[in-house]
């Protein structure tokens, strides 16, 4: 239970960790984040088993390209919404279900669509066999972590990203442009979010279903974290994956979405913001 | 005019008469066409494949001159509508106005596949009735025969397919056969939760705690659960010795994977979806040896010892490319045949006159030998006399050998090689 639960805790981080940071700095909430995440396993197997690429290629292009969706959705949609966050949601919501739903009418559906896993075989890990594409994930989203630390800390970008975050309106009297930093910052959340699908995917085949279900699975990690921490969604994933897995070994397996759920309302009752979040609190204050 | 004019005239009037007077001429000598309609969630893989086994089945009528309805040749035309129904969170609602706009706009004359999701069928039952619309439907639930025998006057307009009971039945003859040549007794049950899977979860768990088996565990999974280790860990705690899955989701593929890489020594043997055709070898690779699967309807693999079973099978992939659900294509083409011969007999489309000769229907199809009973296929262990399941096993090099029925077994149930 252990070792699957912090194996589950951190597919959900892999899983949000898009969604947080493009709302973290840009205050968007992408609601097509699940579009995003299926969108970027579908044009790796795509550039993979069609065209032929090399897997790292493929993955790649599969990263880039939704990445510049994720910008030009910015650029074309929402920037026109600026502000309106209503507007915002059901505008990405919206772009979400055309991918998702575009996607299915081109007929991506059936057990064929699945990536490969990147190494084959499993590892005895505390007396649990494990497979390697799931530390594989567990790999790339320490790396992830790390590089995201490292940019945000050491790059001039990464610092504008920062200061874009804290306010927005300071950080255009210091010559930062927020409109700017919020596109890369749809652009980075978006790219990120391919990358997840490209390594978590695998363990399975592609569904176009699943882009609803990654979308409640990473909202309710946000919300639970608190919307615009990076350390409140990680915190939140291993909430959720723990309690997930304990839930389904101790209680009853068709309860863990209920079990995701009601933490997340427990959550907001007792932090509104989340266990990280300051946005209810300095409402509150003010 | 000159002579030349009247020439050109003539010759353009001649045109103009040919041109417009042979399709006329058709249709009256073949008559208005014979909608059969189509309302299922169509997005589904194992619907879509079923549609396209109508198509295909009409097709094959039309071909051959259509049907004859009294003294006039008719042809079928296919009129689907997308339900949706079997998409997570849709309301039943929609799915129900979605079959309704079919009936009202497309007015078809008896419905063949109907739809996915057994919740919907059995709301849609009143809408049959209401519209006495002749209907053979594939949603699995038990509970169809009993509001049929309910009120079998009011439902006769429904037929149906495949029962989960049948599938129960197939499952008790394997784990009849894992007890005799394994002595295998521990069993672990894990099962995706909505009605039909988890009627036969429910079935399944009743004849093993009949039949001295004993139960380690019993798990249901919400649509779309992607994490299944809580279930192998116990089951591999438990000391089971089978662990019985029944899914159709996609996510469910994870199983097999987690069951592999986490080395539980537990055969696996149940429905899963995405191990079911034949590409799923490619798709998942030597993980899935050993694992044995119930293809619901014969014709949807092909059988070395049932000739029309591989006839549909050749004649689906020649026109549609590789099959890869493992129910409804053949059941569903077999429909159409059955429809038409009815209709043929009874020289009518009227809805009653329809139903009573759909009620007397024996002929072979791809499934087998097929017959109503309280208006539901009968499924046997011989194709020459009953519909059938078929029970394959996944072995080397991407084999499907079927293990069950002996009628039509090509095999025997063998231990994966990693679990000997």
């Amino acid at each position: 239970m252990i070792v699957y639960g912090f194996l589950n805790s951190v597919i959900l981080a892999l899983m949000a960790l898009g969604f947080s940071i493009t709302f973290g700095i840009s205050r968007v909430a992408n609601f097509a984040h699940g579009g995003f995440y299926i969108l970027g396993g579908i044009l790796t197997w795509f550039f993979l088993m069609k065209v032929g690429l090399p897997y790292p290629i493929a993955a790649f292009l599969a990263v880039i390209i939704v990445g510049i969706i994720g910008g030009l959705m910015f650029r074309v949609v929402l920037i026109r919404l600026r502000g309106l966050e209503l507007s915002e949601v059901i505008a990405t919501f919206a772009v979400g279900i055309v991918i998702l739903e575009l996607l299915r009418s081109m007929g991506f559906m059936g057990y064929e669509y699945r990536l490969p896993v990147f190494i084959d075989g499993s590892v005895d890990i505390f007396g649990t066999y494990v497979g390697l594409q799931r530390l594989i994930i567990v790999g790339v989203g320490f790396i992830l972590l790390v590089a995201m630390h490292l940019f945000v800390h050491h790059t001039k970008t990464g610092r504008a990203f920062r200061g874009v975050a804290q306010e927005d309106r300071t950080a255009l009297t210091v010559g930062i442009n927020p409109d700017k930093i919020s596109l890369l910052s749809l652009f980075a959340g978006s790219a990120i979010c391919s990358l997840s699908a490209i390594v978590i995917l695998p363990l399975g085949t592609i569904s176009i279903d699943d882009g609803y279900d990654v979308l409640i699975k990473s909202l309710a990690v946000c919300i639970i974290g608190g919307l615009e921490s990076s350390v409140g969604v990680i915190v939140a994933a291993f909430v959720i994956g723990y309690a997930e897995v304990f839930t389904a070994m101790y209680i009853s397996s068709s309860l863990t979405m209920v079990v995701t759920l009601a933490t997340m309302l427990i959550i907001l009752l007792v932090k509104p913001s989340g266990l990280f979040g300051k946005s209810k609190e300095i409402e509150e204050r003010v | 005019m000159g002579k030349h004019s009247s020439l050109v005239l003539a010759c353009i009037i001649s045109v103009l008469f040919l041109t417009f007077s042979v399709p006329f001429a058709g249709a009256q000598t073949k008559g208005d066409p014979i909608v059969i309609g189509v309302p299922s969630s169509l997005k589904l893989l194992e619907s879509a494949e079923a549609h396209r086994a109508i198509i295909l089945a009409a097709e094959e009528i039309n071909a051959k001159g259509g049907v004859k309805v009294g003294n006039v040749q008719r042809p079928l035309k296919v009129e689907a509508i997308e339900t949706r129904d079997g998409e997570p969170g849709v309301p039943m609602a929609d799915a129900m106005l979605a079959i309704e706009k079919l009936f009202l706009e497309k007015k078809p004359h008896a419905v063949v596949l109907g739809p996915f999701r057994s919740e919907v069928l059995l709301a849609a039952m009143d809408l049959y009735a209401q519209y006495k619309m002749p209907s053979i439907n594939v949603a699995m639930t038990p509970k169809f025969v009993e509001k049929y025998s309910q009120n079998p006057e009011k439902y006769k307009y429904c037929f149906r397919m495949m029962d989960a009971k049948y599938v129960v039945g197939y499952l008790t003859k394997v784990m009849e056969k894992l007890n005799k040549d394994f002595g295998f007794t521990k069993v672990y049950i894990v099962v995706q939760d909505v009605l039909w899977s988890t009627a036969i979860g429910n079935g399944m768990q009743g004849w093993f705690q009949k039949n001295q088996w004993d139960v380690k565990g019993y798990d249901k999974y919400p649509t779309g659960a992607s994490d299944f280790s809580s279930t192998l860990i116990k089951a591999k705690q438990a000391g089971a010795q089978v662990i019985l899955p029944i899914f159709d989701m996609s996510t469910s593929g994870i199983l097999v994977q987690q069951w592999k890489d986490m080395k539980v020594p537990a055969l696996m043997a149940g429905f899963i979806s995405p191990l079911m055709g034949s590409k799923a070898w490619s798709t998942f690779g030597d993980k899935i040896e050993g694992v044995i699967n119930v293809v619901f309807q014969a014709g949807n693999i092909p059988l070395k010892n049932y000739a029309p079973s591989t006839k549909f099978y050749e004649a689906y992939t020649k026109r549609w490319g590789e099959m890869q659900s493992g129910h409804m294509p053949s059941e569903n083409y077999d429909s159409v045949y059955a429809l038409v011969a009815a209709i043929e007999r009874a020289g009518s489309l009227d809805p009653d006159k329809l139903v009573k000769e759909i009620e007397k229907t024996d002929m072979a199809g791809s499934v087998g030998r097929i017959k109503f009973q309280d208006h539901q296929f009968i499924f046997g262990e011989d194709p020459k006399t009953s519909a059938i399941a078929v029970v394959y096993q996944w072995k080397k090099d991407g084999k499907r050998v079927p293990v069950y029925p002996d009628s039509i077994a090509e095999g025997k149930i063998e231990k994966p090689s990693w679990m000997k």
